[in-house]
């Protein structure tokens, strides 16, 4: 039996590398060079990671109390608000984008009362990454606090603790680790979105939306190097990320 | 003192029913029963942190009270030094007042030598002495107590209920300790409560509730049928409730011990014989009691009972009946002593 599963497992891992290791063969080191070069790339690739920071970082704030509460707490509508929660991992991006820009655009209520319009801003894309990928760090964090013990936190009440203080000082640094997959997760979603952000925001464009604006505009081979880029720069960043989050140890069981 | 009236509370399909008892101040109190029955509860009710559906609880301060369980719950990203300090750092202590209460509460545990290493590196027995540390560093007015020893072994365990014996006679906190092991709570309880399926069946001092069971559960669970509360002088044991009733015992004098002997080990015979057995008694039949596996005998001896078990082959053969006085035999070597 094992021998079998192993071919499946290896007929998993060719069609998910085969097709990026072809792309990365297609690229010569002359068109990357130029491609790193290309301003427009560059400055492109910067706003896609540091857009889906701002949104991992919004995510961090609200998400990890919110998931808290999630994973100790019992209260009536919480399976709901856990669907609600999932939910934009299932619906098409573009619909999400478009339920944004409903919500946030110019004529929407928002845009009447505030004056302000953020589409077609980073601001914009921050939004959009948040919305597609914040259930990934909820869900993550949820779990992590889940198998936390509830009585470390028992403890920390009996010897003083507030239940502020007991968050901070026991919770939290023991589902350290869940936070950090998380955020890794998240960042990671968000980097890879395009659907929800195209809608909200052509411009500034992107990386996804910029080898989609080549491909369309020039063709294959012009949209190619600008994938192999992004790959590449999201692989080192994923690769040292992982390195520091298994070095920083374990949950605490 | 503590008071609980009328405590109820349902968790899931567990549930506590009618919960009441009182424990003085300075007591070492003893909750006894199997798992599963809420001896747990009690305790987080306790230390305030479930509120039950109903009922009182009064006369304790949850921010006082520390709570220590089976498995230790130290910190698991903190060390020894900073498991111990995690109340005082809490109270917000001066840097020099924490070194100076961690350093002693640590000597005072012999656990100095452990101060810098990581919680994972522990033994249980060395992981529960951190966790005393840590709830006696906030010099708590009572002490929760959730089968600390369970997850023990023999020796260790030992040196645990001693430390906690050393810390009441000491400090006179109030303990409320709750275990499954009746050997404990003999050596540690000057009261005892017995529960079961969530309903406190009996409180009361420790040889009332060995003694006088009220029911046939706290007597199974027991395991001895046999108990005695007395004072050990030159190898005779007396009884504090009849100064007839004396036991050879090889033994170290003492005011304050607990024997205990099983109603199997007890020989029953027409005449007094000769063996190397210490122990002889006359008894008159008091009362037969027809179990599934044996026969249980109440002997009346002096003004004290003893329960004998005999098959009943060996009860029809002898006869006995209500009245009629046989000779009640056993070894020094079957009486179980527990100092108290």
């Amino acid at each position: 039996m094992k021998k079998i599963f192993v071919i499946f497992l290896i007929i998993l891992i060719l069609s998910i590398s085969l097709p990026l290791l072809n792309m990365f063969l297609k690229v010569s080191v002359q068109d990357l060079i130029k491609t790193l070069l290309d301003e427009e790339v560059t400055k492109s690739i910067f706003l896609t990671l540091r857009a889906s920071l701002w949104s991992t970082s919004a995510a961090l704030i609200v998400g990890v109390p919110a998931s808290y509460i999630l994973a100790r707490h019992n209260f009536f509508g919480k399976r709901i608000l856990e669907g609600i929660i999932d939910i934009p991992v299932i619906v098409p991006h573009t619909a999400a984008g478009i339920a944004l820009l409903t919500v946030l655009g110019r004529r929407s209520l928002f845009g009447e009362i505030t004056g302000i319009s953020i589409m077609g801003t980073e601001t914009a894309i921050s939004v959009g990454m948040f919305f597609v990928s914040v259930p990934f760090l909820i869900n993550q964090v949820k779990t992590g606090f889940r198998l936390i013990d509830e009585r470390y936190e028992k403890v920390a009440y009996t010897l003083g603790a507030t239940p502020f203080q007991t968050f901070y000082k026991v919770s939290l640094p023991l589902v350290k680790k869940s936070i950090m997959s998380g955020s890794i997760m998240m960042w990671a979603r968000g980097i890879s979105e395009f659907g929800a952000v195209v809608i909200l925001a052509y411009h500034p464009m992107i990386a996804p939306v910029l080898i989609y604006d080549r491909y369309e505009s020039f063709g294959l081979n012009y949209a190619r190097p600008v994938a192999v880029l992004l790959i590449t720069i999201c692989l080192i960043v994923f690769i040292v990320l992982r390195f520091v989050e298994h070095k920083s140890g374990n949950n605490a069981k | 003192m503590i008071e609980i009236r009328n405590l109820n509370i349902k968790l899931g399909s567990f549930r506590l029913k009618n919960i009441s008892f009182e424990v003085k101040e300075g007591e070492y109190f003893v909750i006894l029963g199997p798992s599963g029955a809420g001896k747990t509860v009690i305790l987080e009710l306790l230390a305030g942190l479930i509120k039950p559906d109903k009922g009182k609880i009064s006369g304790i301060n949850s921010k006082k009270s520390a709570l220590i369980y089976q498995d230790y719950m130290l910190f698991p990203h903190l060390n020894v030094f900073k498991n111990i300090a995690f109340g005082l750092n809490i109270k917000k202590e001066k840097k020099d007042t924490i070194k100076k209460i961690v350093t002693e509460t640590a000597a005072k545990l012999d656990i100095s030598h452990l101060l810098n290493r990581d919680i994972l590196n522990l033994s249980g027995g060395e992981s529960q002495r951190v966790a005393i540390a840590r709830a006696s560093a906030v010099d708590p007015l009572v002490y929760l107590l959730d089968e600390p020893t369970a997850a023990l072994d023999i020796n260790t365990r030992k040196g645990i209920l001693e430390l906690f014996k050393n810390i009441h006679k000491e400090n006179k906190n109030t303990f409320i300790h709750v275990t499954h092991n009746f050997e404990e709570a003999l050596f540690l309880a000057d009261r005892i409560a017995v529960i079961k399926d969530g309903e406190m069946i009996q409180i009361g001092e420790p040889n009332e509730i060995f003694n006088h069971p009220k029911s046939k559960f706290v007597a199974d669970f027991v395991g001895f049928e046999n108990v005695f509360h007395g004072k050990i002088k030159d190898n005779i044991f007396t009884s504090v409730h009849d100064e007839f009733f004396k036991l050879y015992l090889p033994s170290e004098n003492t005011n304050n011990i607990y024997l205990a002997v099983k109603s199997e080990d007890i020989i029953v015979s027409k005449e007094k014989f000769e063996s190397s057995a210490r122990n002889q008694f006359k008894g008159i039949v008091d009362e037969v009691i027809h179990k599934l596996a044996n026969i249980e005998i109440k002997f009346k001896v002096n003004n004290s009972k003893l329960i004998c078990a005999v098959t009943k082959f060996s009860f029809e053969e002898m006869q006995i009946e209500p009245g009629k006085q046989f000779w009640l035999t056993f070894k020094s070597s079957s009486i179980k002593a527990f100092p108290h």
